[in-house]
């Protein structure tokens, strides 16, 4: 269904090493290799949803595609442009159309600004309209996320965690952006303020055409709101397909089981559940082969051996990387 | 958090100094001083310079209410010039300190990198001296007089504020909101500005007072090894001259009593208000 709608984003063997613990003389730095290698497409008004468990990548990942962390190798397209390339001023452009939304509201605004002061700061930058345009820019906006205008001269402390959260969403959507990226945007939020902003952002969405990359480890919450799902680990995409594909019948083992681990609201119901054996492997020393062989119930003598690479399965878009993807 | 129509942060902070007695009583003194200094010399036309040469050495009396210096010169007027110099020393080398310090701070803090390095380890560098025996040459070379002590003080003070706002910066450099002002393209400098600077200026408030309470006593140290204001001009540290006699110190209280209450008086009052501020910072304190 989505087959169509023309690229908007994508990725080409994106890579993102941080250089960590290094020795007195600096001769052996080691790297975590936060990203690696990772090939994603971005449909034009769809919502990719990217999961993976803490520390797998996927927030980094979001960062250097919008170019906030600098990448170490591989290239990054918007409508088919590197903008890996891109000079610090046409960067500066890009912003317009890039956005992000962050995780914690309660850090990702100023406190030392009022709601109007930072729903203002992108027009700002920008030099977008005049004072009073921009005045009511900022009244529109915060309408549309749900915060009235009486709000304007608060500052972030005197609201709750949802509402700061509208503000955020504000803030990224008032240059019109195309492409937004949602970083754990609703992962900080209690349940029943979850689901409204969750619903505020599938509004926005539909109304302004944005295309999400939607970073969550909420398996339903991604479930939810997506067309397509990417499953990240170690630094690396697993397995992606449309969200049938991947909830109806997971490839990869490690998708698997984290599908078992959602919690069925039905306690006649019994799961599954697929226990992975040990921890994730130390990032500095991330395990030769499959990165996932040291946890899988399936591993071969191969599978220690050989990476696997992203392939397609079937006819649609599926794609898993696992070599006995077919056989388990 | 309590919630109050349109309170700010700093409303609030401002709320919790006014509770606090000791850094009002302190704010009151120092208010107090400054428009003595500023406005008893026009009214009560003092003259601090020229010696009454009827009475030398004279005990407090009537023809001078806080008695005479060796040659002369009346106490309560030069006590009153003193304080012009003390505070005038305190608050302009503290200017100083302040405008060198925090910039170059939060450039090391922000950019990190090269300037991080050269920045920092000149800092070090700085701190490793005995900074009153650097005074002593600088001001020798300069040649003593209000304004290259107050330079000098200044210059030299650079570091607090330097490494304070340092280390602020990299602890705010790492937020989220500052991320935020990235990703909606805002400039390195407004960055800095609107985002950096509020947020770590809480610690230079209270190193600002500190800083003032220090430049006074260094002044003053300077004055009293005569190495600071010169003779015939006025200074609290080199009326203490006098008391580098025994005899003085034993016999003649009058001398250099009121000048030595003065400054305790007055870096008294200043530490009290910084304590204040800081307390009146720190959102776990309830007073």
């Amino acid at each position: 269904m989505t087959n169509e709608k023309p690229i908007l984003v994508e990725t080409k063997e994106l890579t993102k090493y941080f250089t960590g613990k290094k020795d007195l003389l600096n001769l052996h730095p080691q790297e975590v290799k936060a990203v690696d290698h990772v090939n994603l497409t971005i449909r034009r008004g769809e919502t990719l949803g990217l999961v993976g468990e803490s520390g797998c990548g996927k927030s980094t990942l979001g960062r250097v595609i919008l170019r906030l962390i600098p990448m170490t190798s591989g290239q990054v397209f918007y409508e088919g442009v590197d903008i890996g390339a891109y000079d610090k001023k046409q960067m500066w452009q890009m912003r317009k159309k890039m956005q992000i939304i962050f995780q914690d509201p309660y850090s990702s605004l100023n406190p030392r600004m009022t709601v109007y002061d930072l729903v203002r700061a992108p027009l700002d930058v920008f030099g977008i309209g005049t004072t009073e345009e921009r005045r009511e820019m900022v009244i529109s906006i915060l309408n549309d996320v749900g915060l009235d205008r009486q709000y304007l001269n608060r500052f972030p402390h005197e609201f709750s965690g949802g509402q700061r959260q509208r503000i955020g969403i504000a803030r990224a959507l008032v240059l019109n952006p195309e492409f937004v990226v949602c970083d754990e945007a609703v992962s900080a939020l209690d349940v029943s303020v979850r689901a409204q902003v969750l619903n505020l952002m599938c509004r926005m969405q539909e109304k302004r055409r944005l295309t999400y990359l939607f970073i969550s480890h909420d398996l339903s919450v991604v479930r939810h709101v997506s067309d397509r799902v990417a499953v990240m680990y170690l630094g690396s995409v697993v397995e992606i397909g449309t969200k049938h594909e991947l909830y109806g019948s997971p490839l990869h083992p490690y998708t698997r089981a984290l599908l078992s681990a959602i919690p069925i609201p039905d306690a006649n119901r019994k799961r599954n559940r697929i226990i992975l054996e040990g921890d994730v492997p130390n990032a500095y020393h991330p395990p030769a082969g499959c990165r996932f062989h040291t946890r899988c119930p399936y591993a071969t003598e191969q599978c220690s051996q050989e990476v696997p690479v992203l392939r397609q399965v079937g006819d649609g878009e599926h794609m898993v990387a696992c070599h006995r993807a077919e056989e388990v | 958090m309590k919630k109050r129509e349109n309170e700010s942060y700093f409303s609030e902070v401002l709320d919790k100094l006014v509770e606090h007695r000791a850094a009002m009583a302190g704010l009151c003194v120092l208010v107090l001083e400054i428009v003595l200094v500023i406005i008893l010399p026009p009214i009560l036309k003092l003259n601090p310079y020229d010696s009454d040469y009827t009475a030398f050495s004279a005990a407090p009396g009537a023809a001078h209410i806080l008695g005479t210096d060796a040659i002369g010169r009346d106490i309560f007027a030069r006590l009153i010039y003193g304080g012009r110099t003390s505070l005038l020393v305190g608050l302009v080398s503290t200017m100083i300190s302040c405008l060198v310090g925090v910039p170059l701070g939060l450039i090391a803090g922000y950019f990190r990198g090269k300037a991080e390095i050269v920045i920092m380890r000149v800092a070090d560098i700085f701190m490793s001296f005995p900074s009153i025996v650097l005074i002593l040459v600088l001001v020798a070379v300069l040649g003593p007089s209000i304004w290259s002590v107050t330079i000098v003080i200044g210059v030299l003070g650079w570091t607090q504020f330097a490494r304070l706002i340092y280390a602020n910066v990299l602890s705010v450099s790492e937020k989220e909101y500052v991320e935020s002002a990235r990703a909606i393209g805002t400039s390195d400098f407004e960055i800095i500005t609107r985002y950096i600077l509020p947020n770590s200026f809480a610690p230079i408030l209270i190193a600002i007072t500190f800083q003032m309470a220090s430049a006074i006593l260094t002044e003053s140290s300077l004055s009293f090894l005569g190495m600071g204001v010169q003779p015939p001009g006025a200074s609290w540290g080199n009326m203490l001259y006098d008391a580098q006699s025994i005899s003085v110190l034993s016999k003649r209280l009058w001398m250099w009593m009121p000048p030595g209450i003065a400054l305790l008086i007055t870096v008294l009052s200043i530490n009290f208000l910084g304590d204040g501020i800081r307390d009146a910072l720190d959102p776990k304190i309830k007073i």
